[in-house]
Order: C-alpha cells, then sequence, then structure tokens
C-alpha cells in the first residue's frame, strides 16, 4: 500500500516545492469554500462550464493564459535568479532542469497558445458577422480538452515530478535510462491532450471562417486578424498531427519499451528531434501571425489610416504557412546531416524573412503620413517594430547554419527566440487586450498606467536580453544551472536579473491597472471608445448573447465595415429582427475531458486498468453524444428586440 | 436494382482492381527497383485520387475548390516533411 | 436547423450539415499529416531492424492480398450505401452499410491473424525500431477500422429507428467520407509497406 502511495511522491523535494505544494492546497481549499460560500457552483457550472458561447469560452482561455504567464514568469524569475551570482546555490542542477523546461513549455503551450486562441474566439466571429463558431459544442470540448492537458501538467509539481528534459525533451535524454522520474510522462501525455483540443480549435475556425462570413464579405475583404486567424488556424490543422504521432511514439517508448528513440535496436533519437520541430516550427508561426493580425488592426486604427497593402499582407502570411513547414532543420544544424541539407534550409530560413520584412514595412506605411494616437495598444505596437525587427536579424544570424556551430546552445539563441516571441506576441497580446478590453467588459484600462508598463516592461526586456546576446556570444552556455567567477559572465548575469525584475514589476503594473480601472473608470463609454474600424465594433457593449440583432451585410463596404458605416454612411444592417437559432449548452464535453485527463494520469503512472476504464468512459460519451438529437433553440423576436431596446436606452452607439 | 448500381461507381470500382493488380506486378514479376517505385508512386496516387473524385464527391459542391486545395496543401506539405526527414536522417547523414 | 435547401441530396440539405461535411474535410487533412508523419518514420526506420527479422522476412503476400481486396470492396459498397441513400431507399442503404461493416471486421480479423503471425515470428513491438513503427502504423489504420466499425453500428441503429433525415443523411456522409480515406490509406500502406518491403 504504502508503495502504491510512493511512487506519487516528488522525487527530488525541496523546501520551496513544500511551500508551493501547501500554498496550492489551501489555496484550493479557499477556492472551493468561496464558491461554495456564495453558493457559485450552480452558475459556474450553467454559465461557464457548460456554455458554449465563444464569447465565454474566450474569457476562459484569457483566465488561463493570465494565470499561466504568473506561473512561468515566476520559473524566468528563478532561472534569472539563480544564474545572477556565480556558483549561486538558490537551485541545484535538478531544479534548473525542472524549471527551464517548464518555463518553455507552459509559457509556449499554456499561455502563448491559449492567449491567442482567446482572441480567436472572442474576435473571429464578431469580425465576419457571425452568431458564433462553427461547431459551438465542439469549441466547448476544444477549451476542457487544452484545460485537462493544462491541468495534468502542472500537477506534475506536486505529485510524482516535474519533467526535467527540456521543453523539447529530446532523446535519449528523456528516455527512461537518463529521464527515471515520470516527469517526461507527463510532458508527454498533458501536451497530448492539450494538442487534441488546439487541433479542434483549428478545424473549427477554418470552417468558421469559410463557411459563416457575413454576406458580401469574400476572402479578401476580411478584417486582417481574421486572415491571420484562418492561416494560424490552417498550420495548427497540419502541424499538429505530427506532434501527435511523435508524443505517441514518445510515450510507447516509456511506457511499452518500444525501440523508436531507443540507443540500441536500430531505434534513432534524431528521428524525435527532427519530429519535434516539425511540428515546432510552424508552431512559431501559429503565434506570430496572430499576433501580427492584432497588431495590423492596431496599427490601422490608431494612425487612423486603412492598413497599407492588404493584398500583400494577406500574401505574406499565405507563404508563410507554407514556407513555415520548410525551415525545421535550422533547429538542429549541428546534430550531423550534410552540408548540403544544411544550406538547403539556411536559405528557406533566410527566405522566410523576406515575407515577414514585407509585414513590418506595410506597418510603416500604414503610419507613414498617418495621423498617430499614441494610445497604449499603439505605444506597444511602437516598440514591438524596432525591437522585434532586432529579434528578426538576430534570426537571420541563426539561420546561417556554419556561423550556427558558434551560436548553437548558446544564450545567443536563447536571447534570440525571446526577443521575436516577447516583443511580437506577449506585446501583441497586452495590446490586444487592452484594445479590446472595453468591447469585452464594458469600461477601458487606464491610460496614464497603461503606457508606463509598456515603457518598464521594455526597459525590462531589454535589460534582460540584450546581456544574453553578449554572453552568448563569448559562449555561456544555455540550460547550465550555473557558471564559474572565472567566465566574466557575472556583470551580464546580474544585469539580466534586475532586467527580469523590472519586467515582473511590469506585469503587477499590468494587474493593478486592471484593478485600478475596474474601481475607478466610467461606465458609459458607448460601444465604440476607439474610433475603431472592423465589424466586431459594430455590435453593442456589452456585446448581446446573439451578438448581431441582424447579420450585417458588407457586399457596399471594404475589410474596414464598421469604419465605412461611419464615415460613408453605408448601411450595415438591412432587413428586419428575426428569429436567432442558438445552441444548446453541455456538460456532456467537460465530463468527456475529465475521462481524458483521468486516462492521461492513469498512463502517467502506469496504471494500465485505470485507463482502460477512463478509455471506456471516453467511448461511452461518444456514444452518447452521437445517439443524442440537439437541434438547440431559438431565441424569439419579441427578446431580441426588447434586448435591442434596452441597450438604445442606455444611449449605446449604433 | 440495377438503379443501385450506378455505372460509374461500378467502372471506379473496376479500375480500382486494375490499378491494385498493377500493382502486384512489382511483386510477381522481376523489376528493378526503380521502376517499381514509380509503378507504385503512380498507381497509388491516382487510386487515391479515384477515390477522392469519384466516391468522396469532393467536388460536388461550392467548396469544392477549398477542399480541393486543402487536400492538396496537406499532400504537398507531407511530401516535403517526408523528403526533409529522409534527406536530413539517411540520404545525407 | 436553419434553412432548407430541398434542391441538393438530404446530407447538403442544411447548413449544419453543410459545415459539418466541410469540417470533416479539414479533419481529413489533419488526418494526412497523421499517417503522413508516420509513413515518414517508417521509411526512416524500415531498414534499422537491430536484432530483429527484416521486412521481407515476416511479410506474407497472401493476408495482404486479401486485406487490401476486402478493404477495396468496403470502400465500393460504401459508396454504393451512399447512392442508395440519395435515392431514398433507407433498406439499400442499411444493406450496403452492413456489407460494409461486415467486410471491416473480415479486414480486422486478417489484421489480428497477421498480427499474431508477426509475434510468432518474432517480430513484436519491442524488438526493434523496424518492428515498433511497423506495427504502429498498421495499428493505427487498424484502430482507425475498429472506430469505424463502431461508429457504423451506432449509425444504422440510428438510420433504422429514425429513417433517413437531414440528421442521419449528413452522418451517414461524414462516415461514408471517413471510410473511404481509410482505403485511400490502406492504399499507401499496400504500396509503400508491402509491395516496396517485398519487392
Amino acid at each position: 500500500m504504502s508503495e502504491f502511495f510512493a511512487q506519487f511522491a516528488v522525487p527530488h523535494p525541496s523546501t520551496l516545492i513544500y511551500i508551493a505544494m501547501a500554498s496550492i492546497v489551501l489555496g484550493s481549499i479557499a477556492l472551493v469554500a468561496v464558491v461554495t460560500y456564495f453558493k457559485l457552483w450552480g452558475y459556474l457550472w450553467r454559465e461557464w462550464i457548460t456554455t458554449v458561447d465563444h464569447k465565454k469560452i474566450g474569457i476562459m482561455y484569457l483566465i488561463v493564459a493570465l494565470v499561466m504567464l504568473f506561473r512561468g514568469g515566476v520559473d524566468a524569475v528563478m532561472m534569472r535568479l539563480q544564474l545572477a551570482v556565480p556558483e549561486n546555490s538558490f537551485l541545484d542542477a535538478q531544479h534548473y532542469n525542472e524549471v527551464f523546461t517548464t518555463h518553455g513549455v507552459v509559457m509556449i503551450l499554456f499561455m502563448a497558445m491559449p492567449f491567442i486562441t482567446f482572441f480567436f474566439n472572442y474576435l473571429v466571429p464578431l469580425q465576419i458577422g457571425a452568431r458564433d463558431v462553427a461547431f459551438p459544442r465542439l469549441n466547448n470540448l476544444a477549451f476542457w480538452l487544452f484545460f485537462m492537458g493544462m491541468g495534468l501538467f502542472n500537477i506534475s509539481f506536486i505529485i510524482g515530478g516535474s519533467p526535467d528534459s527540456g521543453w523539447t525533451s529530446y532523446f535519449p535524454l528523456a528516455g527512461n535510462e537518463f529521464s527515471t522520474s515520470v516527469g517526461t510522462n507527463y510532458y508527454m501525455l498533458s501536451l497530448q491532450i492539450a494538442g487534441l483540443g488546439t487541433l479542434l480549435t483549428g478545424i473549427n475556425f477554418i470552417t468558421t471562417i469559410f463557411k459563416m462570413r457575413a454576406p458580401g464579405m469574400t476572402l479578401f475583404k476580411m478584417p486582417m486578424f481574421t486572415w491571420s486567424a484562418l492561416i494560424a488556424n490552417l498550420i495548427i490543422v497540419f502541424a499538429f498531427p505530427v506532434l501527435t504521432v511523435a508524443l505517441a511514439m514518445g510515450t510507447m517508448d516509456r511506457l511499452f519499451d518500444t525501440k523508436f528513440f531507443a540507443i540500441g535496436d536500430g531505434g534513432m533519437d534524431m528521428l524525435w528531434a527532427n519530429l519535434f520541430w516539425v511540428w515546432g516550427h510552424p508552431e512559431v508561426y501559429i503565434l506570430i501571425l496572430p499576433a501580427f493580425g492584432i497588431f495590423s488592426e492596431v496599427i490601422s486604427t490608431f494612425s487612423r489610416r486603412n492598413l497599407y497593402g492588404y493584398n500583400s499582407m494577406v500574401w505574406s502570411m499565405i507563404v508563410i504557412s507554407v514556407f513555415s513547414f520548410a525551415v525545421w532543420t535550422h533547429h538542429f544544424f549541428t546534430m550531423g546531416q550534410g552540408a548540403f541539407t544544411n544550406s538547403i534550409f539556411s536559405i528557406t530560413t533566410m527566405a522566410i524573412a523576406i515575407p515577414t520584412g514585407v509585414k513590418i514595412f506595410n506597418w510603416l506605411f500604414t503610419m507613414y503620413k498617418g495621423k498617430i494616437e499614441m494610445t497604449t495598444p499603439m505605444l506597444y505596437a511602437m516598440h514591438f517594430i524596432p525591437l522585434f525587427t532586432l529579434g528578426g536579424v538576430t534570426g537571420v544570424m541563426l539561420a546561417m547554419s556554419a556561423a550556427d556551430y558558434q551560436y548553437h546552445n548558446t544564450m545567443f539563441l536563447v536571447a534570440h527566440f525571446h526577443n521575436v516571441i516577447i516583443p511580437g506576441v506577449v506585446y501583441a497580446m497586452l495590446a490586444g487586450l487592452t484594445f479590446y478590453w472595453p468591447k469585452m467588459f464594458g469600461f477601458m484600462l487606464n491610460e496614464r498606467i497603461g503606457k508606463a508598463t509598456v515603457w518598464v516592461m521594455s526597459t525590462g526586456f531589454v535589460l534582460a536580453f540584450i546581456p544574453m546576446y553578449i554572453t552568448g556570444l563569448d559562449g555561456q552556455a544555455r540550460r547550465m544551472y550555473t557558471y564559474s567567477e572565472s567566465t566574466g559572465f557575472s556583470m551580464l548575469n546580474m544585469l539580466s536579473f534586475v532586467g527580469a525584475g523590472i519586467m515582473s514589476v511590469s506585469f503587477l503594473m499590468l494587474v493593478w491597472n486592471i484593478w485600478y480601472s475596474f474601481k475607478n473608470s466610467p461606465r458609459d463609454i458607448g460601444s465604440d471608445p476607439w474610433d475603431a474600424r472592423g465589424l466586431e465594433w459594430a455590435t453593442h457593449t456589452p456585446i448581446p448573447h446573439y451578438n448581431f440583432a441582424i447579420t450585417p451585410d458588407v457586399t457596399d463596404s471594404t475589410s474596414e465595415a464598421f469604419w465605412d458605416s461611419k464615415k460613408n454612411g453605408t448601411k450595415l444592417f438591412k432587413g428586419e429582427i428575426k428569429d436567432i437559432h442558438m445552441p444548446n449548452n453541455s456538460g456532456q464535453t467537460f465530463i468527456l475531458s475529465v475521462f481524458f485527463f483521468i486516462g492521461g494520469f492513469a498512463l502517467v503512472f502506469s496504471m494500465f486498468t485505470l485507463a482502460i476504464i477512463s478509455l471506456i468512459g471516453i467511448l461511452a460519451c461518444m456514444g452518447y453524444r452521437s445517439m443524442e438529437d440537439d437541434h438547440g433553440y431559438h431565441i424569439h423576436k419579441h427578446e431580441v428586440e426588447e434586448t435591442e431596446k434596452s441597450y438604445d436606452k442606455k444611449g449605446g452607439a449604433k | 436494382m440495377a438503379k443501385f448500381f450506378p455505372i460509374g461507381q461500378i467502372m471506379g470500382f473496376v479500375f480500382s482492381l486494375i490499378l491494385t493488380v498493377i500493382a502486384m506486378l512489382v511483386y510477381f514479376t522481376d523489376m528493378s527497383f526503380t521502376t517499381g517505385m514509380i509503378i507504385l508512386l503512380v498507381t497509388a496516387f491516382i487510386q487515391a485520387g479515384l477515390q477522392f473524385m469519384v466516391f468522396m464527391h469532393a467536388g460536388e459542391t461550392e467548396d469544392k475548390w477549398a477542399i480541393y486545395s486543402n487536400i492538396i496543401y496537406g499532400i504537398g506539405l507531407i511530401v516535403l516533411t517526408i523528403l526533409g526527414t529522409l534527406l536530413i536522417l539517411i540520404w545525407d547523414m | 436547423m436553419g434553412k432548407v435547401n430541398n434542391n441538393v441530396p438530404l446530407e447538403y440539405s442544411t447548413e449544419e450539415n453543410s459545415l459539418k461535411i466541410f469540417g470533416f474535410w479539414t479533419f481529413l487533412g489533419a488526418e494526412i499529416m497523421l499517417f503522413g508523419t508516420l509513413f515518414a518514420s517508417y521509411f526512416t526506420l524500415v531498414d534499422r531492424t537491430g536484432n530483429g527479422p527484416t521486412a521481407a522476412e515476416i511479410f506474407e503476400i497472401t493476408p495482404v492480398l486479401a486485406e487490401t481486396f476486402i478493404l477495396l470492396t468496403s470502400s465500393f459498397t460504401i459508396g454504393l450505401a451512399i447512392h442508395a441513400m440519395r435515392l431514398g431507399s433507407k433498406k439499400a442503404t442499411l444493406t450496403f452499410m452492413g456489407i460494409t461493416l461486415l467486410l471491416g471486421a473480415a479486414f480486422l480479423g486478417v489484421e489480428i491473424y497477421e498480427f499474431v503471425h508477426y509475434a510468432h515470428v518474432g517480430a513484436g513491438i519491442t524488438v526493434s525500431a523496424f518492428t515498433s513503427i511497423l506495427l504502429t502504423t498498421l495499428g493505427t489504420h487498424g484502430l482507425h477500422v475498429t472506430f469505424g466499425l463502431f461508429w457504423g453500428i451506432f449509425l444504422m441503429i440510428q438510420i433504422a429507428k429514425r429513417g433517413l433525415t437531414s440528421v442521419t443523411a449528413g452522418k451517414a456522409f461524414v462516415f461514408s467520407l471517413y471510410w473511404h480515406f481509410l482505403d485511400v490509406v490502406w492504399i499507401f500502406i499496400f504500396s509503400f509497406i508491402y509491395l516496396k518491403g517485398m519487392m
């Protein structure tokens, strides 16, 4: 019996982990107590857990993203603290391995991915004038699968031990021989479950965008964010199955002793690296394209001009979607393949900088002769362009395969990818969050605090990451838990630590801003506080459950339909209010996802009976769903008219 | 009864059987590896196209260009992935 | 359910169905990548047999040909089922679907025989990288067929109970796409795993 429980213990504990464990347990108890005390379980179940409303599902993704931003951020600060001085003993080697592994996985897959998915969910149906996504219930399932994957990954920390072989989990390091704890099982299975959710999101949004656009909205009249969402989801659908296969093979190697990536018996550990990056590189573009989409919306709104070079923007994304699948070798130039192969992938990698450069110039030309209004979202965009370009240029340096032998696995690389991901993705997400905040919650975030946040964040960013370029070129390897005084890296690493601290302050300012604005911001802001351009601003604030009382018709408009209606008086809403068909909520998806969670947990600890029981549960849920006959319901015309009238009384813009 | 057996689908089925038999020649006769691979590639891809167009009705709605580009995009990417993988791990290792 | 269009086959008649069919095509794009990745891995690992047997040593032509013709025929019969559905004959639809599922079960029977044979000749899944990827690729396809069998049975029950409505017709059409696609995958397994391995 004690043996059974012993397997759940953390193999390499420390005081910090015990403190975290205690606070997680106490926090959960407190949360349950609060929800029970205020009798919120029913509300949570009816309004959130079972919801099929794309707006609410979007908000749930946002909450997960922000919580994970906090967790990944704490990991980051711990790493910088450990490296701040030479021979530091704040973390030991094993803990440092666990921290950089979870930092990478959490930030990419459980922070950035839900953040962009939040924008897909919230914005795409509004931008194309739809009532919801194509498959609302599948959308709910996708969220819960993603959530269960996220949960499974995060409990590894307190039950059984965190994964410790890097976010890339290269074999043979990730094999049973060198990763003896269950940590890597957690990695394989939680990513599998979350990845399934992401794939469903991809299918859902491709279908939504292709099939549910408002009348008159041809593909080349879609708002730019919707275009970026379409391309990103296309890449999701074609890239994630590769990860699925790689993870399945890795799981089988660890649980069933297959020989895919084994050292003997013909196994090939390099195949893992290859498959991982076949998925991994497109994944980078899955993250950055929606970020570009957000910046396009922000920059054209606050330059008070339509986006320069719409067609070239679209075509550059289409080119990127193909090229993103043709560059993956640049992640392992030093693995041992010949110069011929490396040269090919060097060239494709450099070539992909061209469409990206096109986009940078388009934004610059949009601002050129524009009437720039320096709001917080615009300030993020203004900081993004130079910082991101710096990251892009160092990327081209890394693309040169011969030179890469010097840069490979050094802090130079770490500086490069943070330099593209933070100003690229994180700034875009925060710019978008600030920009769409009033649409979602009915009040604006404070501009003064907001702009200060951007400046503090950029200062912290530059201090934290520019020194890494230098130490990297001098040979400081990544993923090393300490270094000696004689390397001369101490000064620059201390600077990075200070930068990381300043960045943390900026995130605290963001939280403070939300609280401060919640308390103090006026609520009578109308539905279009930024004087914006896209169709998503043409509905009320807060957005009614059905989005648009009348489906908008954009036959006579451009890609900026709302702007046209404001400036040229184009009529968006033709015809009269009719009954509106809406989908029903469902709790089945949540139950199905719980079975996935239990099954995943069972496999982590090789408890196969429990795993089979969960599999039966999963199949039973699917069978039940197959037999069900659910046609949704109608909101009656009168109810819609009543709701619309209540907005008119409040004096919302329309 | 005959109305349940449309001529198009019967032709498609017969054609797919013929393609399979041609592919089997690779096993039952003696030929070079290159010739064999060419035969397999040609028959397999025609066979796949046949399934998509005759049996799966890929081109019967207004979405046909989206469906076709989806499939072609997928095939293009996977061919790229397979060739790239082999180049990295076998041919140029 | 929105608008009902009477000028197209039942499976396309509602907006919801047309979304589902389009969505399923998108999913098939993902399936192409899934099986393609397995093929990429197979081609990489096919000669890495360690101490285990090689492809040529364990493949047998008879069960492979049986599987191929069974699956080809089942793909033909599910096509006939959809044709019958468009003619509005519930009985013919169910008959052809039943034949399809029986053929699917027969295919699985042969595949199980084949797997037992591999185990007997010392080609279990843990023997070498080659056997791991071979059995995983075949197994993934086999699991898809197994899943399809259950799906098909659930579908037949619904058609029998509710008749050919826009809902059941839509589901049946999506199922037919799935089944044809498994045949396409098998063609590639047949050509590039078996025939190439025995050539």
